[in-house]
């Protein structure tokens, strides 16, 4: 085999400069066997430039924090190998989040506030009751609400998303599918008209223009179009049947 | 002093995994103001990438019929190699079914027992319709019964965002990017924490009444591990450097049998529950040959050894990683493959480019556990210094003794989170917070002069990735699974020369704001302290105790060994210095694991 | 909640405007097929398309067939205007944003809203060519003669696409079909439309010249 030399166009920012403008600076390489770029930009930051910023923790696409534009796509490095890669690959942070140098950005804070507005959490008045069983649940519904919770949180699908772009409050594809996490789930007991206030609305469901590039990009395949048009069409059943008190 | 943030709390918890969270969410039930700190956003911890499950005896599937506390604790002290608290491993047992459900209560979506029927291993086997909908358990290793809870592939996923949906629900503030540089304290107290956001870099003060070490564990010290590349055990350094806390049992490490070559991402025990068979070269199912009885499924410390074991007999699959065996999933079929076992097939197709619906996956025991950590009590307040506890993977509590079960550690997390958690509550209700700022600043300006010291490179300009690498190597070389005197002895007096070179690390970069380089710098003579700490502890301990195996003394030795290591590292100190202090044994005398025995060689092996 | 939104409160708005735009746009497209079906009656012959036309002159079918597209193509306007980014930087961002990310359905949004607003244009000039001239083949074929061929090659493709990527995307949205069985079908049905157009176009054209 040949030995690729590789070259990384990486977009360069930190926040604490303001004067210098955000520019992609070249690195150069030599491609490894099984090489990922998880092992490219540890390489970059260890031999060639130890200010290089840039999120991984798991490294195994279970985490979440590695999301970046891969040559414009929004994906995990940890999972992007170099074979796959052509000679020349540009890596900028993704957008929408607020960006904290280089490739980093605060994914963790947008997803707080999302999960903060729509009440990610079961509702319920039920007290636990230590020495009880537990409640049944049908292995089927358990497995539908899996299918949603598989979310990692990596927010390509918000930086792959062009309505996400252009509108801050936007939940995008990640708070959707996990209202429809709730949904599906018996424990909670919100109405579908309280549903229906969270996200029956521009930033909610409603705001979904259809251009799936977050179903088309999601590292971990949640089926985010099936849980996209679940949401749709249960709250446009909670809106029609809407009675103003 | 220049000015800096300051916050005050009751408790302040640092690490915001499974057992941070937990114990969080516990104190903040009772009233208390908690603030989390975390090293990134919570949901990003570690603990979400344990796929496999949590023990709890609920005997609710067909082969965990007759399961119950009694037998788990047996499991566990037996797994422990009777190097636990058996009074800790009680209250554990006990209180495990309940923490389940009250996740079950939560949120967590625990796969449950179904009427169909399925195959494993050749067997058939029924569950009961009685049972139906109830939680259900897969097999794990090292236990009697089938006792491991899940979820599909992702127990430690959907249990982490369910407790996060908890922190949530309640309110806690929760601190991310924040990474806590030392421990406010005069030698008797703990008064909180001096820390850095790691997004502007800037020093940050936490006083609180009680202070929690969760961080979790240290696996990436060595170079090839399982663990995130946060698991670098900031919290075990933390508790060290104040001089007055110890470390326990810190050489009790434990490698999991099947890390993938060679990224040395975890394949989860799952695997082998589920029926998956380890295979050599030849493509012979070598385990039973060691194991009639437990086979695959004997404990980790065991199956780890057994691998290592048949390669140096000369059965290893040669590879420019070295040598390996063969993890064999095929069997159980794409269906099952492709749902509970999804995670698997999805790691080896992004990480290795193979299918083990139809591939054979590579692997080789690798550093995933380590049992030892901050010493605490049973009820998590750590010895030597008061107001402060530990738990999770970053204590020694001490619940795994010299091996963990596979499903005690998810287990552990969120089980010693709420038992802890109350106690924390309870103390903390007492306890008043009067500090001294003058003790404030005097730790917070130690930490300045640090961070100065390394951007200016004053005392030196070694390189901290290279110091690191020789740090990985070391411990991966001399203090792996196989242990003798001369090697750990050579480990010992690199490590000693390491943590001399490791005073005098400088910047290459700037070091300004949120800089990886000085983040590294800054947490490597830790890594390095709690590095010699393993090396020291294995060193001493002259017996074979569960996953600490040295081959100049391969057996157990209760006569003078049925003790625990305890790692102090003084003030001003070059070394650890260790004592040692007894396992509490309240039920279950020191006897026969039934597996592992260190003489036993491979039946094919025999004449 | 602020007091401008607490006081305007009208949590089904959004959701009564997506509707709109639904309803609105699938309205749109029958139309758009109908049209075609009865323009295609020129396939049968000349009487056909004039007899056709006579009895929609006679039944007001023409300017109950304008009033109907200002009412629904102005709700669907309306509804769907609140889509496209109105600021100047917004507009940058979408742009730069599909350029970045290589994607086709993104790309196809883009193209839809300029082939909304192209189509707008069109079909004003269209419909009061149409009102003003009067339908019947001699009338028609001599203005597609005399330089309209163009015009109407260009409003074709534009509603056919427009209306295409419209339909799918409600599709899409709704989660009613695969989707990529969705880009199949509708392949087949723009190919079949424009095809249609094309071969009605080219018999005015012809009779254009012959006249």
């Amino acid at each position: 085999m040949i030995e690729r030399e590789l070259t990384f166009r990486i977009m360069r920012y930190n926040p604490d400069e303001p004067e210098k403008k955000p520019h992609l600076q070249e690195f150069h390489l030599t491609e490894e066997p099984g090489m990922s770029l998880f092992v490219v930009l540890n390489k970059l930051r260890e031999e060639q430039d130890p200010t290089l910023r840039f999120d991984f923790v798991c490294r195994a696409s279970i985490c979440g924090s590695c999301g970046m534009l891969v040559n414009g796509r929004p994906t995990l490095a940890c999972k992007t190998l170099t074979k796959d890669l052509p000679d020349v690959t540009t890596l900028l942070p993704l957008p929408v989040f607020k960006l904290l140098g280089d490739l980093s950005v605060d994914t963790g804070v947008w997803f707080r506030d999302m999960s903060f507005r729509t009440e990610s959490w079961v509702h319920t008045d039920e007290t636990f009751d230590p020495d009880a069983p537990e409640k049944r649940m049908d292995n089927a519904v358990a497995l539908e609400i899996y299918e949603a919770e598989r979310c990692i949180e990596c927010g390509c699908c918000i930086g792959g998303c062009a309505t996400a772009n252009i509108k801050p409050d936007f939940i995008g594809a990640a708070g959707v599918n996990r209202v429809a996490r709730f949904m599906v789930d018996p424990r909670d007991k919100r109405t579908e008209r309280e549903y229906f206030e969270v996200v029956g609305n521009e930033d909610g469901v409603f705001g979904c223009i259809g251009l799936m590039a977050c179903d088309d990009n999601c590292p971990v395949g949640v089926p985010l179009r099936d849980q996209l048009a679940y949401v749709r069409r249960k709250m446009a059943s909670a809106g029609w049947r809407y009675q103003k008190v | 002093m220049s000015r800096y943030d300051s916050f005050v709390t009751d408790v302040l918890v640092i690490g915001a995994g499974l057992a941070g969270e937990r114990a969080a969410v516990e104190a903040a039930t009772q009233g208390l103001n908690v603030i989390l700190l975390s090293l990134v956003p919570p949901r990003r911890s570690h603990s979400s990438a344990a796929q496999g499950g949590m023990q709890a005896a609920l005997g609710n599937s067909a082969m965990g019929k007759g399961d119950s506390p009694d037998v788990h604790f047996a499991d566990t002290v037996k797994g422990s190699d009777w190097g636990c608290d058996q009074d800790v491993a009680r209250l554990f047992v006990e209180t495990a079914p309940i923490a389940v459900r009250e996740m079950a209560h939560w949120g967590v979506p625990w796969t449950r027992v179904t009427k169909d029927e399925h195959v494993y291993d050749g067997k058939v086997i029924h569950e009961d319709p009685a049972n139906a909908g109830l939680i259900t358990a897969r097999n794990f290793g090292g236990t009697a019964k089938w006792r491991t809870c899940y979820t599909s592939d992702g127990a430690g996923h959907t249990l982490l965002y369910t407790l996060d949906s908890m922190v949530l629900r309640l309110g806690i503030t929760v601190h991310d990017r924040v990474e806590a540089l030392s421990l406010i304290h005069d030698s008797e107290r703990c008064y909180g924490a001096v820390a850095r956001c790691l997004r502007t870099g800037e020093l940050r003060v936490y006083t609180a009444k009680t202070t929690v070490i969760a961080t979790g564990g240290y696996g990436r010290l060595y170079g090839a591990s399982t663990n995130a590349i946060i698991n670098e055990g900031s919290g075990l350094s933390l508790a060290l450097d104040t001089g007055v806390v110890p470390l326990g049992n810190m050489e009790a490490v434990q490698f999991h049998p099947t890390g993938l070559v060679p990224s040395w991402i975890l394949i989860t025990e799952g695997a082998r529950g589920d029926g998956g068979y380890l295979l050599d070269k030849n493509l012979h199912r070598f385990m039973p040959d060691y194991e009639p009885a437990k086979k695959e499924l004997a404990s980790r410390d065991v199956v780890s050894r057994r691998i290592m074991q048949h390669i140096r007999a000369g059965y290893g699959v040669e590879s420019p990683y070295g040598d390996h065996v063969w993890l064999d999933i095929r069997h159980l079929g794409a269906e099952h493959i492709n749902t509970n076992l999804r995670e698997i097939a999805t790691i080896c197709k992004n990480f290795r480019g193979i299918d083990p619906v139809k591939d054979l996956i590579p692997v080789r025991p690798t550093q995933h556990y380590g049992m030892g950590g901050v010493r605490t009590n049973i009820d998590g307040q750590a010895y030597g210094l008061k107001n402060l506890f530990a738990l999770g993977e970053a204590a020694c509590w001490d619940l795994h003794g010299f091996n963990r079960l596979g499903g005690n550690s998810l287990a552990e997390t969120v089980v010693a989170g709420k038992i802890i958690g109350e106690q924390i509550a309870k103390f903390t209700a007492e306890a008043s917070l009067d500090v001294k700022s003058s003790l404030v600043e005097e730790h917070l300006q130690r930490q300045m002069d640090r961070v100065t010291r390394l951007r200016e490179s004053r005392d030196g300009t070694e390189y901290v990735y290279d110091l690191r690498r020789e740090m990985e190597q070391i411990l991966s070389h001399h203090v792996g699974i196989f242990r003798s005197e001369d090697s750990l002895q050579d480990a010992v007096n690199q490590l000693s020369d390491l943590h001399e070179r490791a005073q005098r690390l400088g910047l290459r970069g700037g070091g300004h704001g949120g800089d990886p380089e000085l983040d590294a710098a800054l947490r490597l003579p830790g890594m390095i302290r709690v590095a010699y700490c393993i090396a020291k502890g294995a060193l001493a301990r002259k017996e074979s105790r569960g996953s600490h195996f040295r081959e100049d003394f391969p057996h157990r030795d209760d006569a003078n060994w049925l003790n625990r290591t305890l790692a102090y590292w003084p003030e001003g100190a070059d070394e650890p210095e260790l004592r040692y202090e007894p396992v509490k044994i309240t039920e279950s005398p020191p006897g026969d694991r039934g597996y592992g025995e260190a003489t036993r060689g491979p039946d094919s092996a025999k004449p | 909640m602020k007091l401008q939104k607490a006081l305007s409160y009208s949590p089904r708005a959004d959701f009564i405007v997506e509707v709109i735009q639904m309803v609105s746009g699938l309205l749109l497209v029958l139309f758009l097929w109908t049209h075609m079906l009865f323009v295609a009656s020129i396939l049968i012959g000349s009487n056909a398309f004039n007899s056709l036309s006579l009895f929609m002159e006679k039944n007001y079918l023409l300017p109950a067939a304008i009033v109907f597209l200002v009412l629904v193509g102005g709700a669907h306007i309306g509804a769907v205007i609140r889509r496209i980014p109105s600021r100047w930087a917004e507009q940058k961002i979408v742009w730069k944003h599909a350029k970045l990310i290589h994607h086709a359905d993104t790309w196809s949004w883009l193209f839809q809203s300029v082939t909304g607003a192209a189509i707008l244009a069109l079909a004003i000039i269209h419909i009061a060519v149409v009102t003003y001239g009067g339908i019947d083949v001699i009338y028609s074929s001599g203005r597609i003669k005399h330089g309209f061929l163009v015009f109407y090659a260009v409003l074709l493709l534009l509603a056919e696409y427009h209306a295409s990527v419209g339909l799918y995307r409600i599709f899409v949205k709704w989660g009613w079909v695969k989707r990529h069985k969705l880009h199949w079908v509708l392949g087949v049905i723009s190919v079949l439309t424009v095809g249609i157009g094309a071969t009605v176009l080219w018999i005015f054209f012809t009779m254009g010249v012959h006249a």
